[in-house]
C-alpha cells in the first residue's frame, strides 16, 4: 500500500505534529509492508523538504506555487487533488490539525470519499487496517474500518504519536521531487488576511508545576514582594486570588479562580487566601495544598494537605529563610 | 469617542425581553396575524417582522421565580399546554405557616391569598424556554445576547430601542471587537424588561407616566435544593409569615416542593423598611436555621441561587402603559398581584392583550396613542383589572407595621378591596430608610461577614457562585453612580451604605484605601440583575444599565 504524509508548515516553520503523523505512517508502513512518502506544500520550502528527505521515506513530495504561499483551503485542495490523482496512494494521513479541518474533509468529498478524524491509533487486524478514535470526550474508544476502495483519508490526534519516533534515513537523503500544480486564482474563494497575532503574555501558570498564591491576607501591594522572595525560593510563579487582581496589585494574567486561570500544579502553596468557592474551583486539581491563613476556620483548610493557621507575615520571611538554607545544604 | 455610524433596522414590532410577557406577547400576536393572513385578512402582515430581544445568554437564563402559576392565561395562550407545557407539578397541599424563634404554627385554615390548589408549581425558566421554542417556531425572530441600552423618543412617545455597544474595554475605549448597537426601528415597541425595566425607568420618568402611587418592590432571595428524598412531597405549598421577619418589616418565606426531591425556598422583603443596616440575605440564611426548614434541608445539597425584586406596589402604582409608538407589559408595567405575589399569569395576559391592541394598531395602520390606549382598556376589562382591583390597597397597608397591615387587609377583603382608605397613598420605598443615631460600625471587612456554616447557610460569595453568573470583566461598569462623593462621606454618616447589606450579590463594598478613607468598590461581574441596588438605594444614584449582553445569572431551573 502506498502512504502518503501531508505534512504542515507556516512561514516556513513546522508544525510538529507533522512528524507525529510521519512516525504513525512509518509505524503502519512496518506493519502491512507499505511505502510512506511525504508532501509539503507552500512556498520556497526547500529546507523543509530537506528536513523530510533526512528521514526515512521513498520520496519527498514538493508541492510549490506563488498562490500556495499562504493557506487557502481552495488552495490546497485542488493542488492535493492533483497530487493524489497523479500519484494514487492508497492512505493519505495528516496531523489533525485546525487546518487540516479546514481543507482536508473537503477534499475526502471532492474525492467521494470519508475520512476517519482525530485518531488516537491504529490496529492491524489480520492485514485489515483499524483507526482508533474516541467517542463522548474520551469516555470510550470506537474501532473504525474503511468500506470503500482507496484513497482512505484519517487524520491523527496530537499527541497520538510521538514525533521523536520518527525515523530517520539510514541510506542518505531521500529524493525530493518537484510536483507541478495547476492552480488559479480564481479557483481560489478566500483571500487570507493578515495572520492574527496573539498577544504574548508574560506568564503561563497553567505550565506552572509550583505556585505560591496570595490572597486578601496580603494585605497592601507593598507586601507583595515577601511573597515573591518566597515563590522565588521555592522555584515557583507568583499568582493570586480574585480581589488582588482587581486593585491592580498583580496583572490578570496571575489570577486563579472562576474568571481566572485554572491550574493543577504539583504544588499549590495559598497564602492568606480564605478559599471562596471562586478561587477554590481554579486550583482544587493541585496535586497538593498548602494553606496559611490566620482564620483557622478559613474554608481553604478543608481542601488543603498541609494547613498552618498562622498569620502570613511569620510564615513568609521563615519560610524563604528556609528555602533558601535548603538550596545551599 | 464620536457617536457611532449604527446600523439601522425596521420592525413592525419591537419587544424588549423574552420573560413570560414579552413572550406570550410574540407568539398570540404571531398567532393573531397567521389566523388573520389565513383567512385572507388584508392588509397581509408578516412575523417576519417581529423582534424579540432578551440579554440573557439564553432565554430563560434571567427568569426567576418560587413559582406557583395560575395557569389560566396560558390555557388561552397555549389551549394544549398541559400536553406540552413544562408544569413540574399540581399543588396537593397549601399550607400559611407562621414562625416563631423556635416553633412554628400552622393555620388551620389557609388564608385565602394563601390557598393555590388548582395552580402548578413550576420553574419560571423552563416556562420561557419552552415557550421560547414556540416563539421561535412561530417566525418570530428572537435575538438573545442583545438588551436595550436606550430609547428612540420621536413625537410624545417611542419609534425603538438602541441595543448595547458590544466591545468596549473597561475604560470606554473600543476594543478590536467593537459593534456599535444597533437601531432598531419599530411602529410599536414594546417593554417587556421585568422588574424595575431600565428602559421602562426612562420612559416613567421622561413622559411622567407614574400613578398616583411610586412603583414599589419587595426583594426576593432563592435558593433550589436538592433534598433527601421524603422530606418534601411534590406539589407541597408553604408560605411563612414571623421570625425572622420583623413586624416593622414586610415580607415572608415559601417552601415549594418539586418532583424528584427537588425544592425551591426563598425569602422576600419588602424594600421600604428604616433599619438601613439590615441584611436581606443574611436574613434569609437565618430563616433556613428554623426547625421546619433544617428538616427539609438537612443533608441536602444547594443546587442554585438567585434573586430579583418584585413590582409589588399594586393597581395604584402601576404607569400609564401606552405612549405613541409604545406599550408596557409585565413586571416592568407592575402586572403583579402582590397579595398573592402572582404575576406569571397577569404577565401572560398583559402580553396577550397587548399583542392584540398592536394587531390593532397593524391592521389601521395607527401607532399613536388613539390606537394604543386600547391596551388600558382591555386591561381594565379583563381579569387583570378584576384582580388587582381587589388588592390595590394591600401592600401600602403594611406601611406602618405588620398589625396594622393585618386590620386593614381584614377590612378590604370584606369590601373588595377598599378597605378603611381607598387609594391607601405609598411612598417609594427608599423613602423610608431612618437616618442612623450613631455613626454606622466601620464597615466589616468582606470576608468577616455573614459566613454561614457551608452545609445549611451560606456567605454571599459561595451563594452568587451558584447563580452561575458571569460577566466579561473587560467592559463599563454597568452600575452608574451618579455622584460618587456621597458614598464616602454623606451616606456614611447618614445611612452607612446600605448597598453592602442589600445587594444580594456581594457586588458593593465599602473598602477601606490603604490611606485610610473609604471608597465604594463595585464587582460586577456578581451582579444577578434583581436591580434591588436601583431601588433601594437612598439617594436614588445607583442607576442600573444593560451590561453587555449575554453576562448575567444562569438561572438553570429556577
Amino acid at each position: 500500500m502506498k502512504i502518503l504524509v501531508v505534512t504542515e508548515q507556516r512561514q516556513n516553520k513546522w508544525n510538529n505534529t507533522s512528524f507525529e503523523t510521519l512516525a504513525a505512517a512509518q509505524q503502519i508502513a512496518k506493519d502491512t509492508s507499505s511505502t510512506v512518502s511525504a508532501a509539503i506544500l507552500g512556498k520556497g520550502l526547500s529546507s523543509l523538504a530537506d528536513d523530510l528527505a533526512g528521514k526515512n521515506v521513498s520520496e519527498v513530495l514538493l508541492l510549490e506555487h506563488d498562490l500556495l504561499e499562504n493557506y487557502t483551503p481552495d488552495g490546497y485542495c485542488v493542488a492535493l487533488k492533483q497530487l493524489i490523482e497523479s500519484t494514487k496512494p492508497d492512505l493519505i494521513l495528516f496531523p489533525h490539525s485546525y487546518q487540516v479541518r479546514d481543507f482536508a474533509p473537503k477534499l475526502a468529498a471532492q474525492l467521494g470519499k470519508g475520512m476517519i478524524g482525530d485518531c488516537i491509533g491504529y490496529k492491524n487486524e489480520s492485514g485489515k487496517l483499524v483507526f482508533v478514535r474516541q467517542m463522548f470526550q474520551g469516555k470510550t474508544n470506537a474501532d473504525v474500518t474503511f468500506q470503500s476502495a482507496a484513497p482512505w483519508f484519517a487524520s491523527f490526534q496530537a499527541g497520538a504519536f510521538r514525533a521523536d519516533l520518527v525515523e530517520p534515513n539510514t541510506s542518505g537523503k531521500a529524493s525530493v521531487n518537484a510536483v507541478s500544480v495547476n492552480l488559479s486564482a480564481e479557483q481560489i474563494r478566500t483571500k487570507p488576511q493578515d495572520l492574527f497575532k496573539e498577544a504574548k503574555s508574560a506568564v503561563d501558570l497553567t505550565q506552572a508545576p509550583l505556585i505560591v498564591a496570595i490572597g486578601r491576607g496580603i494585605k497592601a501591594p507593598e507586601n507583595i514582594p515577601q511573597a515573591e522572595a518566597v515563590a522565588k525560593a521555592l522555584g515557583g510563579e507568583i499568582a493570586a486570588s480574585r480581589p488582588i487582581c482587581d486593585e491592580g496589585w498583580l496583572p490578570m494574567e496571575r489570577q486563579i479562580g472562576s474568571s481566572g486561570q485554572t491550574v493543577a500544579p504539583k504544588l499549590y502553596l495559598a497564602l492568606g487566601i480564605s478559599g471562596a468557592i471562586q478561587h477554590v474551583v481554579g486550583m482544587k486539581g493541585a496535586r497538593t495544598i498548602v494553606a496559611v491563613n490566620k482564620d483557622q476556620n478559613a474554608p481553604i483548610f478543608e481542601i488543603a494537605d498541609y494547613g498552618i493557621v498562622a498569620d502570613i507575615f511569620e510564615v513568609m520571611p521563615a519560610l524563604t529563610e528556609a528555602l533558601e538554607k535548603a538550596k545551599n545544604s | 469617542m464620536t457617536p457611532p455610524q449604527r446600523e439601522q433596522l425596521e420592525a413592525d414590532v419591537l419587544i424588549v425581553g423574552a420573560g413570560p410577557a414579552g413572550l406570550s406577547c410574540a407568539l398570540h400576536l404571531a398567532n393573531l396575524i397567521k389566523k388573520h393572513n389565513d383567512s385572507g385578512g388584508k392588509p397581509e402582515l408578516s412575523t417576519e417582522n417581529i423582534y424579540v430581544l432578551e440579554k440573557g445568554r439564553e432565554v430563560g437564563a434571567h427568569q426567576l421565580s418560587g413559582a406557583i402559576m395560575n395557569p389560566k392565561a396560558l390555557a388561552e395562550l397555549v389551549p394544549d399546554y398541559e400536553k406540552s407545557a413544562p408544569l413540574d407539578t399540581p399543588v396537593t397541599d397549601d399550607a400559611a405557616l407562621f414562625f416563631t424563634e423556635h416553633g412554628s404554627f400552622r393555620f388551620p385554615i389557609t388564608p385565602p391569598p394563601f390557598k393555590n390548589k388548582g395552580n402548578y408549581v413550576v420553574s419560571l425558566n423552563k416556562i420561557a424556554k419552552w415557550l421560547g421554542g414556540l416563539v421561535e417556531g412561530s417566525g418570530v425572530n428572537l435575538f438573545t445576547q442583545f438588551g436595550g441600552a436606550q430609547l428612540i423618543y420621536e413625537n410624545n412617545g417611542i419609534a425603538g430601542v438602541i441595543t448595547e455597544d458590544k466591545g468596549i474595554d473597561k475604560t470606554g475605549k473600543p476594543k478590536d471587537n467593537y459593534t456599535p448597537g444597533y437601531e432598531l426601528r419599530a411602529k410599536v415597541t414594546v417593554l417587556a424588561e421585568g422588574t424595575r425595566g431600565s428602559l421602562t425607568k426612562q420612559l416613567v420618568e421622561k413622559y411622567k407616566l407614574d400613578n398616583i402611587n411610586p412603583q414599589i418592590y419587595s426583594l426576593g432571595i432563592k435558593e433550589l435544593w436538592d433534598v433527601q428524598p421524603g422530606r418534601i412531597a411534590p406539589g407541597y405549598v408553604a408560605h411563612t409569615l414571623g421570625w425572622p421577619v420583623a413586624t416593622d418589616m414586610y415580607g415572608g418565606g415559601w417552601i415549594y416542593g418539586l418532583s424528584n426531591n427537588r425544592v425551591s425556598i426563598g425569602l422576600v422583603i419588602g424594600l421600604e423598611y428604616a433599619d438601613s443596616q439590615f441584611d436581606p440575605h443574611e436574613a434569609f440564611q437565618k430563616w433556613k436555621t428554623h426547625t421546619h426548614i433544617k428538616k427539609i434541608l438537612d443533608g441536602g445539597k444547594l443546587v442554585r441561587y438567585g434573586a430579583k425584586s418584585l413590582p409589588a406596589g399594586g393597581w395604584y402604582s402601576m404607569p400609564r402603559n401606552y405612549v405613541d409608538g409604545g406599550l408596557i407589559i409585565g413586571d416592568s408595567g407592575s402586572f403583579l398581584d402582590s397579595q398573592r405575589l402572582k404575576g406569571i399569569h397577569l404577565a401572560i395576559k398583559s402580553g396577550m392583550l397587548a399583542a392584540e391592541t398592536i394587531f390593532e394598531s397593524l391592521k389601521v395602520g395607527d401607532n399613536t396613542t388613539k390606537t394604543l390606549s386600547g391596551f388600558q382598556q382591555r386591561v381594565e376589562q379583563s381579569y387583570i383589572k378584576d384582580e388587582l382591583w381587589k388588592v390595590r390597597n394591600f401592600h401600602q397597608s403594611f406601611q406602618h407595621g405588620t398589625f396594622r397591615g393585618f386590620v386593614h387587609t381584614a377590612f378590604q377583603q370584606i369590601t373588595g378591596g377598599r378597605g378603611l382608605i381607598d387609594p391607601m397613598r405609598a411612598e417609594a420605598g427608599y423613602k423610608h430608610y431612618k437616618k442612623l443615631a450613631s455613626p454606622a460600625a466601620p464597615p466589616a471587612h468582606p470576608e468577616d461577614r455573614f459566613k454561614g456554616d457551608g452545609q445549611l447557610t451560606f456567605d454571599r460569595l459561595t451563594d452568587v457562585y451558584h447563580s452561575g453568573t458571569r460577566h466579561n470583566d473587560d467592559q463599563p461598569c454597568h452600575l452608574h453612580i451618579l455622584d460618587s462623593n456621597i458614598c464616602a462621606t454623606k451616606c456614611v454618616e447618614e445611612y452607612g451604605n446600605p448597598c453592602q447589606y442589600f445587594c444580594p450579590a456581594a457586588v458593593y463594598e465599602m473598602a477601606k484605601e490603604s490611606i485610610g478613607a473609604l471608597k465604594l468598590k463595585i464587582n460586577f461581574p456578581n451582579c444577578v440583575h434583581c436591580k434591588t441596588c436601583d431601588i433601594a438605594d437612598p439617594y436614588q444614584i445607583i442607576d442600573w444599565v444593560v451590561p453587555e449582553g449575554g453576562g448575567g445569572p444562569n438561572y438553570e431551573g429556577m
